[in-house]
């Protein structure tokens, strides 16, 4: 007996249906997510601005390491000039001779090869950071820079976010008119770490002024795992806390924030922003993809 | 003719409208400062309640022996080698640890209680209270108590451990506690609230149990 002609289209109705669940719920595969990744690599345009984001990762173990030398291999081919970290550069002592096998020694292709590094601190890391040249921070705690024309950062201090602070980021934020305003701090506003998760007092105080003033990304750590957050008031926000510790299993799927999480390995961002948009991958400790896109800059509220 | 209670009756109801249209109209004036802030550090909008005489008198001394320590603390630091304009970490580790010592020796007799007085940590405990009796007291104590260090033995005058991290320290306790210049932070670690000096990595002063238990 034949079967029914509609048992085809049915299974290709149940197909689409689960993909779109598992997309939405945040659950892919990696064979979902690498397929991704190889549709929408980075265009490595001349021209663009190129950088990388790590978060969490002073360790000094070996994972590290492997983690730095796929930031490498990338620049080979990538060419990247400005790195973003997400504080908690340095866990346990900060002795000179950290810094060395926490710091320079794992990113010394990178430091060698003319990549500037920008900190953010955590809440593990030294206030005397601030001071250490190749963290870029001008001996402050918060700060603003900007590598190209469209592209403004915004460093955060989290752990301290004292009045002047948030006063500072306002006017900073209103003074730009940079097309893409990006900020970078540890403690996560949204996360779905079943350790720490989402920042609500921080986002309490933090939000309203990046909706305001139309940052476009938000990169965050502390959790210790990758996870791009789905558009919150229209803002990306990502957590990338996985450069040296990681906390495998310790997303919570239950949030309903995840786009894409990736917490079964250490991993990298490295992104491109050319014009309006900006394109992304996330990058393993064994050089897998493990999640890419692009995101378009935010227009201004108000003209 | 009206008599005195009823002009006074009159006088009060008419201030009372005057008072509240311009409420309406006008944008309210800033509280006024939680207490009186050391020179150095900008001062306080944002206050818990309105403070009685004793309380202000109370948190005024201890920004006065809060100022006499930053005395110490700016003699001391301007005395340190100057460092070249790009420290290697081993410059900034020797600086900080020599500053770390003159700080401590000049303090050698420091006792809990020197700069919170026990006025003082009366009102502090009390303005802590009033935040965490707020809708947001348990989401305030699990970010303070993320990462707790259990068990660390705490010491007025000692080095704050190098290994562990500092508590986060929420804005609304930030906005609610008398300002403090840049080199001092106020941190917790587990209910008890420290005074550090962030320059010299010793705990200037430190409160037990700040916290209320929720």
């Amino acid at each position: 007996m034949r079967p029914p002609r509609w048992i085809p289209f049915l299974a290709l109705l149940a197909a689409v249906c689960l993909a779109t669940a598992c997309r939405e719920s945040g659950i892919q595969t990696d064979a979902i997510a690498a397929q991704a990744a190889d549709a929408a690599s980075l265009p490595n345009k001349a021209g663009s601005f190129k950088f990388a984001v790590l978060g969490d990762f002073g360790v000094g173990a070996k994972t590290q390491y492997q983690l730095a030398d796929q930031m490498a291999t990338l620049h080979d081919r990538f060419t990247y000039g400005t790195v973003v970290l997400v504080g908690d550069n340095m866990y346990g002592g900060e002795r000179p001779q950290d810094f060395k096998a926490k710091f320079e020694k794992p990113y010394k292709p990178l430091l060698d090869a003319g990549v500037k590094f920008y900190a953010s601190l955590g809440n593990h890391d030294a206030r005397e950071q601030r001071y250490y040249k190749p963290f870029n921070m001008d001996g402050q705690l918060y700060y603003t820079f900007s590598p190209t024309a469209d592209v403004r950062f915004f460093a955060l201090e989290s752990t301290y976010m004292v009045p002047e602070q948030v006063a500072w980021l306002e006017k900073e934020l209103k003074a730009s008119s940079s097309k893409w305003k990006l900020v970078f701090l540890h403690h996560p506003l949204y996360s779905s770490g079943e350790r720490h998760g989402s920042d609500t007092l921080l986002k309490e105080a933090l939000e309203p002024l990046f909706v305001k003033y139309d940052v476009s990304v938000v990169l965050t750590g502390h959790d210790h795992f990758y996870e791009r957050v789905k558009p919150q008031k229209d803002i990306t926000y990502f957590v990338v806390g996985s450069g040296g510790k990681l906390r495998s299993g310790n997303i919570d799927r239950g949030t309903g924030l995840t786009a894409k999480g990736f917490d079964t390995d250490l991993a990298f961002m490295a992104a491109e922003i050319d014009g309006d948009q900006m394109y992304f991958n996330t990058i393993s400790r064994t050089g897998q993809v493990v999640d890419s896109g692009v995101l378009a800059a935010r227009k201004p509220l108000s003209p | 003719m009206p008599s005195p209670d009823a002009r006074r009756l009159l006088l009060v109801g008419l201030l009372g409208i005057v008072s509240s249209g311009c409420r309406d109209k006008d944008v309210p004036p800033p509280p006024p400062a939680t207490a009186e802030s050391p020179a150095a550090a900008p001062s306080t909008k944002r206050v818990v309640g309105p403070l009685s005489d004793a309380d202000a008198k109370a948190l005024k001394t201890m920004n006065d022996r809060m100022k006499s320590y930053l005395e110490i603390h700016t003699k001391l630091e301007a005395g340190l080698p100057e460092l070249p304009k790009d420290p290697s970490p081993e410059q900034i580790d020797k600086n900080q640890r020599l500053f770390e010592q003159k700080m401590r020796a000049a303090r050698a007799s420091a006792k809990r209680g020197e700069i919170f007085t026990p006025e003082a940590e009366t009102v502090i405990k009390r303005l802590l209270a009033a935040v965490f009796t707020t809708s947001q007291g348990k989401e305030l104590m699990a970010s303070i108590m993320d990462e707790y260090p259990a068990g660390l033995k705490l010491t007025v005058n000692g080095r704050y451990p190098d290994a562990i991290p500092v508590s986060t320290v929420p804005p609304e306790i930030l906005q609610t506690l008398p300002k403090l210049p840049e080199d001092m932070e106020y941190r917790f670690i587990g209910r008890h609230m420290i005074l550090l000096d962030t320059h010299a990595h010793v705990i200037a002063d430190l409160i037990e149990n700040a916290l209320p238990k929720l």
